[in-house]
């Protein structure tokens, strides 16, 4: 039989308070830590609603702006509409010999019908342009979906800091979005981009066709 | 011939009032709007359309889903539809085109785009 002791060298009753002491401090550094840590992600959670509200004013101003100009539009059109009929009117008003004697007369109506045709034109190529609108705001809603993710993401992380005591942001306060992440509004190659999804439609009918 | 009956499905306020000028523009008179599937699949049941021109991206029921219910629908199986949306990528395109889309516009799109795809649909339907 082993008759060995291990002896344990007994430790001073101060050592002991000092360690508990130390371990105490150790273990308010760490809360005071994770305080500082959750502090800027509190406050950058905070910030989100914030970021997303102005985002959605963006939104609703712009929608508002593009409505007001499209009512000018059709202010336009409409009266331009009325300019070309009241030219007609003019023209039938006048004895039929009056343009045969009158040539700067002529040159002058043909000359406001063919302003009042290229100001309606140009109305309609604002109206057309106007599309940006629904376009910039699925954009938007895209940026909003991905602040709210962060938002979660930090949530998540507040949660685990201050172990599942943060109230979680309940889904249904979140409006719905409908968009396309891809959106993208350019004039520029409108035609190709259109001239391209043709020939892969034509190409699939085709082959529904057949098939 | 009587006057086509049109349908324009679009979420965006902004949209829709832009396709019904273009249609008024074109000549397309009898416009009526939706804001949604949901809507449009409503409207359906009270009104007869000729024509149906749907987005895509839309809360509550969007353009494939409510063309996949049109499809799916003994009434309105027939029903011609142009799609006009801000997705141009390929396998949209043919998930639309084989949900049953009769043609494909990408948004922005210009008048004469739409006023030719309009008359193509018609025509490919035998509505024209």
């Amino acid at each position: 039989m082993d008759t060995r002791v291990i002896t344990v060298k007994p430790q001073p009753a101060k050592s002991m308070q000092e360690e508990l002491r130390e371990l105490a401090s150790t273990l308010s550094d760490i809360v005071r830590g994770i305080r500082t840590a959750q502090e800027p992600i509190i406050e950058s959670q905070q910030k989100v609603p914030q970021a997303t509200e102005q985002l959605e004013r963006i939104t609703r101003q712009t929608e508002d702006a593009t409505h007001r100009v499209l009512d000018m539009v059709e202010h336009i059109t409409a009266r331009e509409s009325e300019i070309e009929s009241l030219l007609k009117d003019l023209k039938r008003a006048l004895p039929a010999t009056y343009f045969r004697n009158n040539s700067k007369a002529k040159a002058v109506i043909e000359r406001i019908r063919e302003c009042a045709g290229q100001n309606q034109s140009a109305a309609y190529d604002i109206m057309d342009a106007l599309q940006f609108q629904d376009i910039t705001s699925q954009q938007i809603d895209h940026a909003i979906t991905l602040l709210e993710q962060v938002q979660s993401r930090l949530q998540s992380v507040l949660m685990e800091l201050a172990g599942g005591t943060q109230e979680e942001i309940p889904a249904e306060k979140r409006r719905e979005r409908a968009y396309d992440p891809n959106a993208h509004f350019s004039t520029e190659n409108d035609k190709d981009k259109q001239f391209s999804v043709d020939e892969l439609v034509d190409n699939l009918s085709r082959q529904m066709k057949k098939d | 011939m009587p006057e086509l009956k049109i349908l324009a499905v679009d979420d965006s306020p902004t949209m829709r009032r832009i396709i019904v000028n273009t249609l008024k523009r074109a000549g397309f008179n009898d416009v009526s709007e939706a804001t949604d599937g949901k809507d449009a699949l409503a409207k359906m049941k009270v009104d007869n359309y000729g024509l149906v021109i749907t987005d895509w991206n839309m809360p509550e029921m969007d353009g494939l889903s409510l063309v996949t219910h049109i499809r799916g629908s003994a009434e309105l199986q027939d029903m011609p539809i142009l799609m006009v949306t801000t997705r141009s990528v390929k396998d949209d395109i043919i998930e639309a085109m084989k949900a049953g889309v009769n043609n494909y516009i990408v948004k922005p799109f210009t008048p004469e785009t739409l006023g030719e795809k309009i008359q193509q649909v018609l025509k490919a339907t035998g509505r024209s």
